[in-house]
């Protein structure tokens, strides 16, 4: 068996996924805020009228955007995540949801990504002020292969959406996996014991994760949350069934992030299941060193999620 | 097209089209009381200030519209930035068509269709404008489509004077004028107030920050500018005339300061502070409705005052 092969990154295969759309609707428009990738070149040299930039404001990002979509075009906007999302929030909650339009925002650097640039970069409120917004459908696939199929799943539907993604250097998940994305999540493997569900990056730590409690007798299935809203409850709670316990998994501050919307719907529906949130407590991070060094100070590393599990599987007992 | 609509390109200083301007404008200050009294909300004085140039601009021959076809590909897309604007914009649409004019009776009320701010679910309003700042940048993305193809439609954004302190703008103005959109026409409502104090008369601690000079601010973010008196139909139209040429000819996107009066033909409110959001009452209602109805006497048929539903 090869090893996991790496890509340039889940938003090349995004771009590139997305590129064969443009190419064959030309009434699909692009606008970056002074942000590039690899795969972006080519819709700026080989589809005139189709690719545009403001420069780094994010509000005229959106707002002309809005502009656009009104006139009709399919519109995609790109920025580094936290700068689509927060900086220009009111344009996303006013010109894109209010009006629901067909406006993607696009958002690279998810959750720590960008690791060592500080809060300004961290991207771990998105997941909790985007899910406020009505109307607006919001994805955080964990790998390439996901990320690919997320160009046509967005192209085709006329919502407003809100993409996000991770950086480079992240392992695909699926090779040679035949899965059906839209659905908006993936059990990516199954167990009996436990459920850990998790969102982008995190899927890989809980893939981890249940490597390790494998080991010690526990088999955990591991759900991926791939569209964060609207959650697809149904099929969720169907993988839920059967297990007493369980875990969400985001790189996000707790307050309103994925674990949130998880034990609301557990709420709504009356189940009643032991639910552990991991995810970043209530505070800002300075921490520099990669993301290894904040997964560990945090407890968002294999072995301290692990030993939490753990502690708190026995608390139970 | 709507027949109050008057093709009026060449004889816009007849005595004919003045008059009946003046009296539509005094139609449409007098409806806006009614409306705020009725509702006991509404921006008055803002829509006071641009009524001038929404009266030229509706009914005289400078916008391209379809009152029957809100959405006429071919329409000039009107986008009132300053969407506390509304009540004073939504008689006019009414007149001409857009909607029945039984509509304003329910101003802001139970199943309404006009909001205390302009909202898109109102046919004749493009986009959604309560929150100051999104209208230029939503402008400059209609404006860009309609280049891209070729369409000869204009793009009007009318902003209020305060609405400039918002960022936004500013980041709109910079794309506008470095793509050169031709077909975008930026007018601002210079009334020279924003809620709490004076744009430019620095006096107290509420007014400020100074604003001045709009004109050279766009000019340097490549605009053609003219300033005129927002209230002359004179100027008004001259400030107007030819801009769909200007597509054609690639010129820049193009910012007429229009200098108004917050409360424009109310004097009791005219200027003052404290009016932005204060619909008048008592003798202040009773002074403003007297001078309203003074200021265009030959006007057989005055709106009545009391009962809001009668609007003929």
């Amino acid at each position: 068996m090869s090893t996991t092969p790496f890509i340039i990154g889940m938003r090349d295969a995004f771009f590139d996924e997305l590129y064969k759309r443009f190419a064959a609707d030309r009434n699909a428009v692009f606008i970056s805020a002074d942000n590039g990738a690899p795969t972006l070149d080519k819709f700026s040299s080989d589809l005139p009228g189709q690719f545009f930039t403001v420069g780094i404001a994010e509000q005229q990002l959106i707002g002309m955007a809005c502009g656009m979509a009104c006139e009709g075009r399919k519109v995609y906007t790109y920025a580094i995540a936290p700068f689509v999302t927060l900086r220009c929030i009111e344009q996303v909650k006013l010109d894109v949801c209010a009006m629901n339009l067909p406006i993607v925002n696009v958002g690279i650097g998810a959750g720590y990504a960008y690791d060592i640039m500080g809060p300004s970069h961290h991207t771990v409120e998105d997941i909790s002020m985007m899910r406020a917004l009505p109307n607006l459908v919001i994805y955080s696939p964990c790998d390439s292969i996901s990320a690919a199929a997320l160009a046509s799943i967005t192209f085709d539907d006329p919502r407003p959406q809100y993409v996000r993604f991770d950086r480079s250097g992240i392992p695909d998940m699926y090779t040679g996996r035949k899965e059906n994305f839209a659905d908006g999540l993936v059990l990516v493997q199954p167990g009996k014991d436990i459920a850990l569900v998790a969102t982008g990056v995190m899927v890989h730590q809980a893939m981890r994760v249940a490597s390790v409690l494998a080991t010690k007798g526990l088999k955990a299935r591991v759900i991926d949350l791939i569209r964060l809203k609207p959650i697809n409850r149904q099929l969720l709670l169907k993988h839920l069934c059967g297990v007493s316990c369980v875990v969400t998994m985001e790189e996000h501050l707790l307050a309103g992030g994925m674990g949130s919307a998880v034990a609301e719907l557990l709420m709504d529906e009356g189940l009643s299941k032991r639910l552990l949130r991991i995810g970043q407590d209530d505070r800002f991070t300075f921490d520099y060193g990669g993301r290894d060094v904040i997964w560990e100070k945090y407890g968002m590393d294999v072995r301290g999620v692990t030993r939490r599990i753990l502690k708190w599987l026995d608390k139970a007992k | 097209m709507s027949q109050t609509v008057l093709e009026t390109t060449n004889k816009h200083r007849s005595a004919r089209l003045q008059s009946l301007l003046r009296q539509k404008a005094q139609w449409v200050r007098q409806t806006v009381l009614k409306m705020a009294v009725y509702a006991r909300s509404g921006h008055v004085t803002t829509a006071f200030s641009q009524t001038e140039l929404l009266v030229a601009l509706y009914y005289g021959g400078i916008l391209r519209l379809d009152s029957k076809r809100p959405k006429w590909p071919a329409r000039d897309r009107f986008i009132l930035s300053k969407g506390q604007g509304g009540i004073g914009l939504y008689p006019i649409l009414a007149d001409l068509g857009f909607f029945p004019k039984s509509e304003l009776d329910n101003f802001a009320g139970r199943d309404s269709i006009l909001g205390v701010h302009a909202e898109w679910n109102t046919p004749g309003i493009e986009v959604i404008t309560g929150s100051l700042g999104h209208g230029l940048p939503i402008a400059t993305g209609i404006a860009q489509v309609g280049l891209l193809d070729k369409k000869d439609w204009l793009v009007y954004c009318f902003l209020g004077d305060a609405e400039l302190y918002e960022g936004s703008n500013w980041e709109a103005a910079i794309y506008a004028g470095s793509q050169r959109l031709s077909n975008l026409v930026c007018i601002v409502d210079r009334n020279k107030q924003g809620v709490l104090g004076f744009t430019d008369e620095i006096r107290t601690p509420r007014d400020g920050p100074r604003l001045n000079p709009v004109d050279n601010k766009f000019a340097a973010f490549g605009f053609d500018t003219r300033v005129i008196d927002g209230h002359s139909y004179r100027e008004i139209f001259k400030a107007f005339t030819g801009l769909r040429q200007r597509i054609a000819r690639g010129c820049k996107p193009l910012l007429i300061v229009a200098n108004t009066t917050k409360g424009k033909g109310a004097s009791v409110m005219e200027n003052k502070r404290f009016w932005h959001y204060r619909v008048p009452s008592g003798a202040d209602l009773e002074a403003a409705r007297a001078e309203i109805r003074r200021a265009h006497p030959s006007r057989k048929r005055q709106a009545k005052d009391t009962a809001p539903h009668e609007y003929e």
